[in-house]
């Protein structure tokens, strides 16, 4: 279970690059829940998520995951209790490296590193099993270097890498965005199934509505670093993209006003 | 035949030198420059260890911890002080040379009395020809010299056997991700900071080692003995890699071993012919800059498939 309270995080504070990029979120995710996370630019989605990851720490509030207070550990001490997928394809794999040796550093996510020999007999025989049932012709490769790979298939990759050992959590930042659409639909399809599979509890930040409605229990939706809707059970299954549509026009409503009431405040008061 | 093997064996003692380089500027991407403060390093603890009569290994060994801990305190700089990784290195290198002032007491150690790892070899040569000179195809050799030459190139394969070794382990596979991505091996939870200070801390570990073995093999520890080998490091690294490619580490760590040696063939060969010793450094540095500089010069004038249209 993951469980955030007050979360604060101001960037640059006291400048004028002074962004207040989450401003009191507040927000329980069940195990094994699959929550979507939508809004629009700097609404502060991309974030919460590295705030939960440790990217930083935050001003205000806590993080509890799984039973730890999390609030102060360092970003590779929470890997223990989480799976990262990146929104840029490069950024998940070690590209020099071989696809074994990235598998093997994934499979000791949270474990001492030690003199042991890194590509150990019983990480190949399931890691070559695994592979293959990606049909991407891989199994036969995993002595190439990773960096040789497509966007998509490192992008699957990565996939398997996070949850190679099952996560207390597992975040997506936009993990399809800068895949072409055939990839980014059989990355979104393994992301699914390993998460129906192993009822893994899921962070997925997504600027797609069609893949909002279709996947997960649950919708957030942030704006200025705050969390305005959260859509769940029935009424998350009813949606459809028009209603999540609808909803992004009220909110850009709500900014226009915002605006043309600082407008309005200027001219009476200033 | 004996300025041959003299250079065999100081091309042999300075490719652990390389291998140094190759962790801090090939694993890592980050030209450490401690290394011209920590070769010096490992020479001078040696060699004031064995004048005061150490024996010759635990006094070599002392010296590449020595530079161990010169490569950490770099690394410690870097990551936990946030200090660009270039200055880092400079500044423990100037330290150093003070630090090596100190440890020396002079500016220059001889060790021509003191028994070293080069006079065991050189006692074991003798002892195995039982004389003075052996026959190695037909050229009269020093039996001291060849057995010298032997033990340095069993040592050096073996040195660069267990890094090859070492890089495969989990620790080590770690360290080439935080070179190759930090913000990958941060996500899977390893601690990089620590990764990037063990990582300096091994390289110059084997850069000290060679400053221990060759102030050993040349007879004396000088303070400025230091000037320029990361740059001679680098070019060895170079070499190596035009010779057998970076495919696999394995062939990246024997191209290195190669390309000291080669390097300093070449350099033997030159000085044989007249070139002056002063111009050395100059000529090592061009050379480093025309190896980082041609590939993408010459990749311009290379003609490009023309895309369809």
């Amino acid at each position: 279970m993951l469980a955030l309270s007050g979360i604060r995080k101001t960037f640059n504070p006291g400048t004028v690059n002074e962004v207040r990029a989450l401003q009191g979120v507040d927000l329980t995710i069940e195990p094994g829940s699959f929550v979507i996370v939508l809004g629009m630019n700097g609404s502060g989605k991309s974030t919460l998520l590295n705030a939960v990851a440790g990217s930083f720490y935050v001003d205000e509030g806590s993080i509890r995951l799984a039973n730890h207070d999390v609030t102060k550990w360092p970003e590779h001490k929470r890997a223990k209790l989480i799976g990262r997928v990146f929104q840029n394809p490069f950024s998940g794999t070690a590209p020099t490296m071989s696809i074994a040796e990235n598998f093997a550093l994934a499979s000791r996510r949270g474990h001492a590193r030690g003199l042991g020999w890194a590509l150990s007999p019983h990480l190949m025989k399931p890691l070559r099993e695994r592979i293959a049932t990606l049909k991407m012709g891989l199994e036969g490769r995993l002595d190439n270097a990773i960096g040789s790979l497509s966007g998509g298939q490192r992008q699957a990759l990565t996939l398997l890498m996070a949850t190679w050992l099952k996560p207390e959590l597992l975040l997506l930042d936009e993990h399809t965005a800068a895949l072409d659409p055939k990839s980014a639909d059989q990355v979104i399809q393994l992301s699914d199934e390993v998460i129906q599979r192993d009822k893994l509890t899921t962070l997925m930040v997504t600027h797609s509505m069609q893949q909002a409605v279709s996947l997960g229990d649950r919708i957030i939706m942030m704006h200025r670093g705050r969390v305005l809707h959260d859509i769940r059970g029935a009424e998350k299954k009813r949606l459809r993209p028009e209603d999540l549509l609808d909803r992004f026009d009220e909110v850009r409503r709500r900014e226009l006003l915002d605006e043309s009431a600082a407008a309005m405040l200027n001219e009476l008061y200033i | 035949m004996t300025l041959l093997i003299g250079a065999l064996i100081i091309g042999l003692i300075l490719s652990l030198l390389a291998l140094g380089v190759l962790v801090s500027f090939r694993i890592f991407s980050m030209p450490d420059i401690t290394t011209d403060g920590s070769i010096t390093l490992g020479a001078s603890i040696a060699a004031i260890l064995l004048v005061k009569g150490v024996n010759p290994i635990f006094a070599t060994a002392a010296g590449a911890l020595g530079g161990a801990a010169a490569g950490a305190v770099t690394g410690i700089l870097h990551t936990k002080f946030k200090i660009n990784s270039l200055l880092a290195g400079i500044l423990v290198m100037t330290a150093l040379y003070s630090v090596n002032l100190h440890v020396m007491g002079r500016s220059n150690v001889p060790l021509m009395q003191a028994t070293t790892v080069a006079s065991y070899g050189e006692k074991l040569g003798e002892w195995l020809a039982g004389g003075k000179t052996i026959h190695i195809f037909g050229w009269p050799v020093g039996a001291a010299d060849a057995a010298v030459l032997f033990l340095a190139l069993l040592f050096t394969s073996a040195a660069g056997a267990a890094m090859f070794a070492f890089f495969r382990t989990q620790l080590g596979t770690a360290m080439r991700a935080t070179g190759d991505n930090p913000q990958m091996i941060r996500a899977l939870g390893a601690n990089v900071e620590l990764n990037i200070i063990l990582g300096l801390a091994l390289s110059n570990g084997f850069v000290a080692l060679a400053g221990a073995l060759l102030a050993q093999y040349q007879g004396f520890a000088d303070a400025q003995m230091g000037i320029g080998m990361v740059v001679w490091g680098l070019a060895s690294v170079i070499i190596g890699e035009a010779l057998t490619g970076t495919r696999s580490l394995g062939l990246t760590i024997v191209g290195t071993i190669m390309g000291s040696v080669l390097f300093r063939l070449l350099v033997a060969i030159a000085l044989r012919w007249g070139l002056n010793p002063n111009d050395l450094k100059l000529i090592t540095a061009l050379f480093v800059f025309a190896a980082l500089v041609l590939p993408g010069f010459l990749d311009r004038f290379k003609p490009r498939p023309t895309s369809a249209t």
